[in-house]
């Protein structure tokens, strides 16, 4: 131990605590009296409660604790606990179908059974299997089997019926029996199977079904003229019926039935306007004219002071809805209630996409995919309590705690001590809620803007395009590489490698599309091939944070020129992803910046940038305090 | 009247070893199961023993497409593959199994054969 000089102020133990949306880090360090650090430890934890409120005590504690015990320091020796001041941002977001497909009258089963039976087309009038018996000969009979049937027993019935004559020309069953029913027939016909709710498929009506070959989809009943052949349909009402081809596309069966005041709609949910006020001017944009547009009118608002929604439409609701999400975040007990129309979104990231949904109507559960915009909005707010946080971080842990800095060019000052990175630099903090970047030019000076959309959002599409209807299963998708368990002992990863594993894999990963978590294969519950799962991921990836990346990066470049850039570092829990940074780097390497995954402290890799920044800056006031001193 | 038990036939089948135990019904769902996604069958009586995974084993391990399902008297199906070892197969059916569960387990043994997911 070096003894301390009684008129020197020794080396101080000091912690820089980052307090982010899902973690909170923590840099243990010595400041030594003329600036210069010594590291400890780092330590790192998931964040308690919502950032930037008292709950957030605990984590940071922990946090600090943590750093100490690798260290072996304790509590005790700590002079200050340095705390970052929040990003004054949170971020909602909202999405909403733009289009609906509804059957008001059961006319259409457009649903793939596994395993139809048959091919070909027929053509007839719906009967109940019960009834065939009374059936008159000649007319041609489409027969629909109930619930409770024995194949056998409807392949006999149907076999008798033919030999007196009776035309039957396909069936629709409940239960998955085609092959075996179709197997016992002596004349072919197509069966269409597993239709769950065959009760409602309306008896005496003109019906038509299909079933292709395997590996082929169905032509007729997917193509408008096709129905109107079928059905003699007349001009207005092949319009009508449009909306059922284009439905059944893609269907390897279908079955259509033709009720006299049946019809599917294709409805358009009227969107409405974005209004956003910036820059001096309020521009308006329709909705439905999709990302691109909304992005390029947004770009011309921007600084955006306030964006808005018309009232009465998808949009004004999406935007209603987020607001109500932040005043409830930004209300704080004891404080009189944020009001909902003094929240100002400052940003807004718009994203096509669409959503798998339930045909309202449908017997089989036929899903179509239907257009939606996702928007990603981002509000200020001023009612940071980082300093009640320092408060209880301090009488919990019987050191001083201070704000340290603000989050952007903390993270800056931690992004420097990465190996081979040099003023100018920016650092883009890939996050949850929000994309941030922040620029420290040659001459020292910072600015940080901050975009809406991060992981947040690209979880929400995962989820969504693929219909998982579960976000944890969603993020697996967004963090692993996929594969395919193409045996019990081997599996295929995305990239066409294949693995032998020495344990059998589980039946129930068997032949399936899996995530490769690091506690093994989990499956994806989709019907979708491994590539078109990679397709929506990767788009989903680039549409938030490629697109983000470019939009943040625009905003701090010295008039908006990106090659006025020189290195990028990124940062943030999402820099950690396996393609993220690849991807991001792709799309700036043509304006030649250098750009790549921060590794701060040489060790840390993305992580710890704010908090060793926390560090730095102390260090850099304690230097200057001293040099003031010696003078 | 018992199903009629077929020979090894020249083309690959998923074999069915069956107890003589085994109820009738048991049997037909399996095969109906195996059938419905378009795969062959052959069946073979088989005195012992009386359980279903070891018959399933034996059976995966015999059938030129690796899978086997074997019947017990109990009513119980086994779906195996000649790879996995013969305590993990590949499905069984619950005690207290109905003719649905009979017909799964026919259905999963087809969809091995054939690479899709099980469920």
């Amino acid at each position: 131990m070096t003894p301390v000089d009684p008129g020197r102020s020794p080396a101080r133990l000091v912690v820089g605590v980052d307090i982010g949306n899902s973690t909170t880090e923590a840099c243990l360090a010595v400041v030594a009296p003329e600036g210069s650090i010594t590291h400890l430890a780092t330590d790192l934890t998931r964040t308690t409660g919502v950032k930037g409120t008292p709950d957030n005590t605990e984590g940071a504690l922990k946090a600090i604790r943590g750093a100490l015990a690798r260290a072996g320091r304790s509590a005790g020796q700590v002079e200050t606990v340095l705390l970052n001041e929040a990003t004054p941002v949170i971020s909602g977001l909202a999405m909403e179908t733009i289009t609906e497909t509804i059957i008001t009258e059961s006319t259409m089963i457009g649903h793939n059974p596994t395993t139809p039976g048959g091919e070909g087309l027929g053509v007839g009038t719906t009967r109940s299997i019960g009834e065939l018996g009374e059936q008159q000969p000649g007319e041609p009979v489409v027969c629909v089997v109930p619930h409770g049937w024995d194949f056998d027993d409807v392949a006999a019935t149907l076999n008798a019926a033919v030999a007196a004559g009776v035309d039957v020309v396909a069936a629709i069953l409940a239960g998955d029996d085609a092959v075996l029913v179709t197997n016992r027939l002596e004349r072919p016909i197509p069966v269409v199977d597993e239709v769950s709710a065959v009760e409602k498929v309306p008896l005496g009506m003109l019906a038509a079904v299909e079933v292709a070959a395997p590996g082929r989809t169905i032509r007729t009943l997917s193509n408008s003229y096709g129905l109107a052949t079928v059905f003699e349909l007349d001009p207005v009402q092949t319009r009508q019926v449009s909306p059922v081809a284009r439905a059944l596309t893609g269907n390897r069966s279908a079955v259509v039935v033709r009720t006299p005041t049946g019809d599917v709609t294709d409805r358009r949910i009227p969107v409405g306007e974005l209004v956003l006020h910036g820059a001096g001017k309020t521009l308006r944009v329709d909705v439905d004219a999709g990302a691109e547009a909304i992005m390029e009118v947004v770009g011309r608002a921007q600084p955006l002071d306030d964006a808005r929604g018309e009232p009465g439409t998808h949009v004004g609701g999406m935007l209603a809805q987020v607001r109500d999400t932040m005043a409830d975040v930004m209300d704080i007990a004891g404080q009189p209630d944020v009001p909902v129309s003094e929240i100002a979104i400052r940003d807004v990231l718009a994203v096509d996409t669409f959503v798998p949904a339930e045909v309202r109507g449908g017997l089989a559960g036929e899903v179509a995919l239907e257009n939606a915009v996702a928007l990603a909005a981002m509000v200020r707010t001023s009612r940071s309590r980082m300093q009640l946080v320092a408060d209880l971080v301090s009488e919990g842990l019987g050191a001083a705690a201070e704000i340290g800095g603000v989050e952007g060019e903390m993270a800056v000052g931690g992004a420097l001590t990465t190996p081979g990175v040099d003023r100018p630099i920016a650092v883009l903090d890939l996050g949850g809620g929000s994309t941030d970047a922040a620029l420290l030019t040659r001459e020292g000076e910072c600015t940080a803007v901050h975009v809406a959309g991060a992981g947040e959002l690209v979880t929400k599409l995962i989820d969504s395009e693929l219909a998982l209807g579960d976000r944890d299963v969603a993020e697996g998708v967004k963090w692993f590489p996929l594969g395919k368990v193409e045996s019990f002992f081997h599996l295929r990863h995305e990239d066409g490698t294949v693995e032998f594993v020495d344990q059998p894999l589980s039946p129930h990963v068997f032949a399936r599309v899996v995530v490769l978590t690091p506690d093994g294969p989990a499956p994806v519950p989709t019907r979708h091939g491994l590539d078109h799962v990679r397709r929506v991921r990767r788009e989903a990836k680039r549409r938030v944070f490629v697109v983000n990346a470019l939009r943040a990066l625009r905003q701090v470049a010295p008039g908006g020129n990106l090659r006025a850039l020189e290195f990028v570092v990124l940062l943030g829990g999402s820099a950690l992803d396996f393609e993220i940074p690849d991807m991001i780097a792709d799309a700036l390497a043509p304006h030649g910046i250098v750009c790549g995954t921060g590794n701060v402290l040489g060790t840390e890799g993305p992580r710890n940038a704010v908090a060793s920044g926390l560090v730095r800056a102390h260090a850099a006031l304690l230097a200057e305090e001293a040099r003031c001193r010696s003078r | 009247m018992p199903e009629q038990v077929t020979v090894p036939g020249p083309r690959p089948a998923v074999l069915v070893y069956r107890h003589p135990g085994t109820p009738a019904a048991v049997l037909r769902q399996v095969r109906a199961g195996v059938e419905e996604e378009g795969v062959p069958t052959d069946v073979v009586d088989v005195p012992g023993p009386d359980d279903a995974t070891a018959l399933a084993h034996a059976a995966a391990g015999e059938s030129r497409l690796g899978v086997g399902i074997g019947l017990d008297a109990s009513g119980t199906a086994a779906v195996h593959h000649g790879t996995l070892p013969e305590r993990t197969p590949v499905a069984a059916t619950p005690a207290e199994a109905d003719p649905s569960d009979w017909r799964r387990a026919g259905r999963i043994a087809a969809r091995v054969v054939k690479h899709l997911p099980l469920a």
